[in-house]
């Protein structure tokens, strides 16, 4: 029963002023117990605001935040499955799904999270899940239309995840859900 | 060898063993002595939760509750335990996830309610993690805590209104270990009689022979060899009868295809929470009796409660009340310390003595407590609904408090050497490991009685002032130390109950009236004494400046109390020590707080009820004197010092002193009041509250100027008049100064011999104020006015403002009533 929330690519305050308030009025700290970021931010604020709703946060570095002790790619374990993060930015062509395989087999982990696309989407695959939370602000992409504030958030429970995904369509919040299982230690089941 | 044991007819009724003085158990078992060994399921009995033993209850009827219980719990559980992964049955196939994600804001929503309970399960892992570090190898278990928790954060669900409160899991501790207790000993039980647990099942309908059957099934290969051990020991038992009823009852207990079957199994171990529940939620509730620990937890007084205080601040009180009528010095001490019953008693209460006692003295204990019956008495009902504590109303609650009087008493010579209440606190919230138990639990019982008749046939207890609560407390704790009285400042009666009691007072009086005057007058002192006394005992608490109609009440019975002491010393009734020490006390000066003088007063008047016993007084005309002479700058203390003379001056003097014409109050009959002076016919009840706004006006009056009065004593009679005067600012008039001056004159040559003269004097003016001042609402108004002119004329003036318009009326009512008197004093002088 571990909550773990995933975003990013908020361009704060470049290409957006703040995470929607729709969002932030569900984001109330207590509930999550780690956040993964996939990066720019792209400010100091951004990154202590999230440090609010969370104390346990990984960021990876993005081509535009300003603080550049942020690490390329990450990798930590929460319960049994092994989780990845990157930026994406770095794997070229941007969102193919096969070179993010590529990716993930090269950090061995079940569940890939990256962004830089700023579009949410999610993938199974034989070696995982590979999940994009898109724009929390909906910031604009040169490589995407119609970008929509989206983040992620992962209910994490034994060998199962939960995948919410929380996209602001026209105002309105609207909530989507996806399974995956893990069978065994090393394959994550389809 | 189970087929032998059965009796021939195979029909369940007859084979159904009953518990006392069944078919199978040779003699009658007493109550008291079943289920010794199991005390769980003593105590699931005693609580409420299975049906108490009777000649009619059998083993069926007690595993039909037992598994009645459990479903419930389990359908509880089911219900408000919230696993959000879980989709509801039957809910539309897409789960409407905008209420549903782990995010939604919504409370009703599954995630809502998990979070919520999340956060209950938070708080209540704090207490866990700390219960019972001494026998941590069984309490600090993950399953133990995990089965505790459950079963508090289902009960806290349940009942939102109260939420969790340290001190629950305290309570729930001891009732799961003696569940565990009486698993371990049925478990005993059953590998010493291995024989006879086999399931009727098997018994029924297998006639075969003993030994291969329990081959078959029951016996592995380590008990056959205690089986052959047995047999070589001798005596094997061939037959249920031949057991001990009390294993024969936890064999039918324990039968697997009884009643309810496998639920119904009275001590199973799978069972163990949900009976640890029902008996949590039994003791919480008090089963509709009168004592629920519930209550002990809340902060808002209790629906029907009598004094609107939270319960365990009344319990602690009812509590403090035993005490008094058992220890009164202890009690007193410890008033006087201001340790306030609650300090220690919270905890006493709300954990049932949890911290004070190891485990296994705690369930000697509990085993009292328990036994108890827990049912609302029904004198209660009938009576007064003002009267006795509800701790009081059952005997469980009284056996409570008594245990804890036991206890104070048990420590007693350790609190009374305290001098400071730090110390005392500190012995209190640390009772002594080493007590003896059985004695304490006797002492107890034998309080427990005294409980029973004490606090119900007495008059209506003193009731705790804790009108605003902590306020109050703070305020009621500074009574004390301000006037050093060790009466308790809690208590304060609601004025309907005083005012009843008066009306009794009165017509008893009444009826003693009827006989001759000359009689009559010494027995009306007297009955005026026991009056006041009563109402001594009532009105102890001080009047706060918010419910200055009840403080006026007060003070003026205060008054009148004094005045009625004094009259009835003059009259050389035997030693009224009440008096005595009344003056005594009301020499203290009691600082120049408004509300003190009422408080110093009426502490004055109780400490003088509390310690009549112990004075004597020689002489009591001289040490009225001598305490006259003594500094009275407070009305109160005024009051106090009266002499009888005074009194007599006063009584004439007041009528006289008033310079006042009789205002045309609306509602003010004095005018033709006159023409009615010389009736006799007193309505007694009327008389009592005139007498006492007579005595308080002439009380008044006289405070206004203690110095004069003092000379006034000495001889002179023509100056306590001018002070009063000096009161009636609106209009003076010196002639009827000048002719008070003279009739006090005059009163004062009468001298002793006079005394007749002067009560049946009193007692036509009585009546005769009686009848003048008929609306009672005046009266305190008078009261009132007279007291802001007393307070005008003492330090503090902060109520002043506030009270000018009643100070107005006061005044035309009091003045229009002191002329009435003073007719009546100028017929009387006449005669």
């Amino acid at each position: 029963m571990v909550l773990v929330l995933a975003l990013g690519d908020m361009h704060i305050p470049h290409r957006a002023p703040d995470i929607p308030a729709k969002f932030k009025s569900m984001l109330v700290p207590g509930k999550i117990q780690h956040i993964i970021c996939t990066g720019n931010l792209c400010i100091k604020e951004v990154h202590d605001y999230l440090k609010t709703l969370c104390p346990d946060l990984h960021i990876t570095r993005g081509e535009y935040d300003e603080d550049s002790r942020y690490p390329e790619t990450k990798t930590l374990t929460i319960g049994q499955f092994k989780l990845g993060l990157c930026h994406g930015h770095q794997v070229i062509p941007w969102g193919d799904l096969d070179s993010l395989a590529m990716l993930q087999r090269q950090l061995d982990v079940d569940i890939l999270v990256t962004g830089h696309t700023h579009q949410f989407t999610a993938y199974k695959h034989e070696g995982g899940v590979v999940i994009n939370p898109g724009s929390a602000t909906g910031a604009y992409s040169s490589i995407t239309y119609d970008v929509n504030p989206s983040f992620v958030l992962m209910d994490i429970d034994a060998l199962r995840v939960v995948v919410y995904v929380y996209e602001l369509i026209d105002g309105e919040v609207k909530v989507d859900k996806i399974d995956f299982k893990k069978t065994s230690t090393s394959v994550p089941a389809l | 060898m189970p087929p032998a044991l059965l009796d021939p007819p195979l029909s369940e009724t007859s084979l159904v063993p009953y518990l006392i003085s069944g078919t199978i158990s040779q003699e009658p078992v007493p109550e008291s002595r079943l289920f010794e060994d199991l005390r769980g399921l003593r105590w699931r009995i005693n609580l409420g939760v299975l049906p108490p033993c009777s000649s009619l209850t059998s083993i069926d009827d007690l595993r039909r509750a037992t598994a009645n219980s459990r479903r419930r719990y389990a359908s509880l559980r089911g219900q408000l335990l919230v696993d959000p992964h879980i989709t509801k049955d039957g809910s539309s196939s897409p789960p409407n996830l905008v209420m549903d994600n782990p995010l939604s804001q919504n409370p009703n929503s599954t995630w809502g309610r998990f979070f919520q309970n999340a956060e209950l399960e938070r708080m209540v892992d704090q207490d866990l993690s700390r219960l019972y570090p001494e026998h941590g190898f069984y309490f600090q278990t993950k399953g133990c805590q995990g089965i505790l928790r459950r079963i508090l954060l289902l009960w806290c669900l349940k009942h939102p209104e109260c939420g969790y409160r340290q001190g629950m899991h305290e309570l729930l501790a001891p009732l799961f270990y003696v569940l565990q207790d009486d698993v371990e000993h049925h478990s005993e039980v059953r590998k010493l009689h291995e024989d006879h647990f086999t399931d009727r099942f098997d018994g029924l309908f297998c006639q075969e022979n003993d030994i291969s059957y329990s081959f078959d099934f029951i016996k592995s290969p380590d008990l056959l060899n205690d089986e052959i051990d047995s047999h070589g020991e001798g005596v094997k038992i061939k037959s249920l009868d031949e057991l001990d009823p009390k294993i024969q009852t936890i064999v039918l207990l324990s039968d697997a295809y009884g009643a309810e079957g496998e639920l119904g199994i009275v001590l199973s171990e799978k069972f163990i929470e949900h009976d640890a529940y029902c008996m949590f939620e039994a003791l919480m509730n008090g089963a509709r009796g009168s004592v629920a620990m519930a209550d002990f937890f809340s902060y808002s007084p209790v629906a029907g409660s009598h004094t609107g205080l939270p319960p365990v601040i009344e319990a602690s009180a009812a509590l403090y009340h035993l005490l008094s009528h058992v220890d009164s010095s202890l009690y007193s001490h410890l008033v006087e310390l201001g340790v306030e019953p609650q300090y220690f008693a919270l905890r006493w209460l709300r954990v049932l003595f949890g911290r004070e006692f190891s485990l296994d003295n705690l369930l000697i204990i509990w085993d009292e407590i328990f036994l108890s019956d827990n049912s609302e008495m029904e004198k209660h009902v009938e009576d007064n609904a003002d009267t006795g504590f509800r701790l009081f109303h059952s005997s469980r609650g009284r056996f409570i408090s008594a245990i804890a009087v036991a206890m104070l008493l048990h420590i007693r010579s350790s609190l009374l050497a305290t001098e400071n209440p730090t110390t005392c606190l500190q012995r209190l919230l640390s009772f002594p490991e080493d007590t003896d138990i059985k004695k304490l639990i006797e002492k107890a019982k034998s309080l427990q009685t005294l409980a029973l008749s004490s606090e119900i046939s007495s008059s209506t207890p003193m009731l705790i002032e804790y009108n605003k609560g902590k306020s109050v407390v703070a305020r009621s704790i500074s009574i004390p130390c301000e006037s050093g009285s060790p009466k308790t400042p809690n208590s304060l009666l609601p004025d309907n109950s005083y005012w009843e009691e008066k009306w009794r007072v009165v017509h008893s009086a009444e009826e003693l009236k009827q006989d001759g005057v000359e009689k009559q007058v010494p027995s009306q002192k007297k009955r005026w004494t026991e009056k006041v006394k009563l109402s001594l005992k009532r009105t102890e608490s001080e009047p706060s400046s918010s419910t200055i109609k009840s403080g006026k009440k007060e003070s003026k019975a205060s008054v009148n109390r004094s005045l009625l002491e004094d009259l009835s010393k003059k009259l050389g009734s035997e030693g009224d020590t009440e008096k005595l020490g009344c003056h005594e006390v009301g020499q203290q000066d009691d600082g120049s707080d408004d509300s003190n003088n009422y408080d110093a007063d009426d502490r004055c008047l109780s400490k003088n009820i509390s310690s009549e016993n112990s004075f004597n007084s020689a002489s009591p005309p001289n040490e009225i004197k001598d305490l006259e002479n003594e500094n009275i700058s407070q009305k109160s203390s005024v009051g106090s010092n009266l002499s009888v003379d005074e009194i007599n001056e006063i009584s004439h003097s007041s009528p006289i002193d008033s310079p006042l014409p009789i205002s045309d109050h609306p509602e003010n009959n004095l005018s033709p009041a006159p023409g009615r002076n010389n009736d006799s016919t007193g309505n007694l009840a009327t008389i009592s509250r005139d007498i006492k706004l007579n005595k308080f006006q002439w009380l008044w009056k006289f405070g206004r100027n203690k110095a004069e009065l003092l000379s006034e004593k000495r001889g002179r009679a023509s100056e306590p008049v001018k002070p009063t005067n000096n009161f009636n600012n609106n209009q003076s008039n010196t002639a009827p100064s000048s002719t008070a001056g003279e009739h006090c004159s005059s009163v004062n040559f009468k001298g002793d011999s006079a005394d007749q003269n002067v009560m049946g004097t009193l007692r036509n003016i009585g009546q005769s104020m009686l009848e003048h001042i008929q609306d009672y609402v005046f009266v305190q108004q008078v009261i009132e006015s007279a007291f802001q002119h007393e307070r005008g004329q003492g330090a503090s003036l902060d109520n002043n403002m506030s009270k000018n318009v009643l100070v107005g009326k006061g005044q035309v009512t009091a003045m229009s009533a002191l002329t009435e008197l003073r007719k009546i004093s100028n017929l009387l002088s006449e005669m």
